[in-house]
């Protein structure tokens, strides 16, 4: 209720859906805050802070409940996000992302609080048309490992510039593993960015809303 | 007193006239998200010469107009687009007013 609550103020106030390309490090100097709703099986807020344009750091909680089974993970974690390689062409921009971190987890299907370790990767390329994202995000311990994939491919209708507000449309396919969720997700999204803020929402396959909002400042 | 008079003269003629304050404009590859390229903004405005920025994604152009008097070395330009996160392909110092590349920005917007 409280990730919906930030996103939809978030929205409003800003007038943007989420944005093109969703990056674990912003810009030097610069945090990023970021809160997710996964259709129900995945819900997840992050915060980070970038003393350099390719590091970040801060940590976050994801929350996985499955719609095969009543399993359910918590896992809070901190982590490094690091930027690989950057590639500034002409008219487009492609990075390779990499992360790590560790973490405690609570469940459902074990007892106690285990310790968690998260792993991930991304790779992107955007021009101011066209976007295309894949991502891979690994959370394990000693009784669960989860992970998710992520392909995103967006069109905008239109270029926006440096002031004006960003329109983008996406089809994304996610899968779970883990027995989280059964198959391929793949939804319809809108996503709206504007000055520091973005905002994405849609719906999946499965008739369930899924949204996004992020901040940069 | 005609000495005088003419450096009084001039004294006051450069005390009134206008400074041009200069512009730095540079050509930067990799712009194509606004939300992205905030970075800029933010390192550029850190330096205590810089009077206003302007960016265009369209031009792929960041500008910045200079305080009077004031100007950025290029090598500390260089490091702050690549801080950033960003790659300069050029830099050249205009006399170019920051509002009329505003205006230019807006012009010839997508």
């Amino acid at each position: 209720m409280l990730r919906w609550s930030i996103g939809l103020a978030g929205a409003l106030a800003l007038v943007g859906p989420l944005s093109a390309v969703a990056k674990p490090i912003a810009f030097a100097d610069g945090t990023t805050v970021m809160v997710e709703d996964g259709a129900g099986t995945m819900t997840e807020e992050q915060i980070f802070y970038a003393p350099r344009y390719d590091v970040s750091v801060g940590g976050g909680h994801i929350e996985l409940d499955s719609d095969e089974t009543t399993k359910v993970r918590r896992i809070n974690y901190a982590r490094l996000n690091y930027l690989v390689h950057r590639w500034n062409l002409d008219d487009a921009q492609a990075n390779v992302f990499a992360w790590g971190g560790l973490g405690s987890a609570t469940g459902n299907t074990f007892s106690g609080t285990l310790l968690a370790e998260n792993a991930g990767a991304q790779a992107d390329y955007e021009t101011r048309r066209v976007y295309a994202s894949l991502k891979t995000d690994w959370q394990g311990s000693q009784a669960f490992s989860h992970r998710i994939d992520t392909l995103q491919l967006g069109l905008a209708p239109y270029k926006h510039d440096y002031d004006s507000l960003a329109t983008w449309f996406l089809v994304q396919a996610r899968q779970y593993t883990g027995g989280i969720h059964r198959g391929v997700e793949s939804a319809l999204l809108l996503r709206l960015f504007k000055g520091g803020a973005w905002v994405e929402a849609g719906i999946t396959n499965g008739g369930k809303l899924q949204a996004m909002a992020m901040f940069n400042f | 007193m005609k000495l005088i008079s003419r450096v009084l003269i001039s004294l006051m003629i450069m005390a009134t006239a206008p400074v041009q304050a200069a512009t730095i404009e540079m050509n930067v590859n990799g712009l194509v998200c606004a939300f992205c390229a905030q970075g800029i903004e933010k390192q550029l405005r850190k330096f205590p010469a810089t009077a206003d920025v302007v960016v265009s994604l369209e031009q792929k152009l960041v500008a910045v107009a200079l305080k009077d008097g004031q100007d950025i070395p290029d090598a500390e330009l260089l490091r702050a687009l690549t801080n950033a996160g960003y790659t300069v392909r050029a830099i050249q110092r205009t006399e170019t007013p920051i509002a009329d590349l505003r205006e230019r920005a807006k012009q010839i917007k997508p």
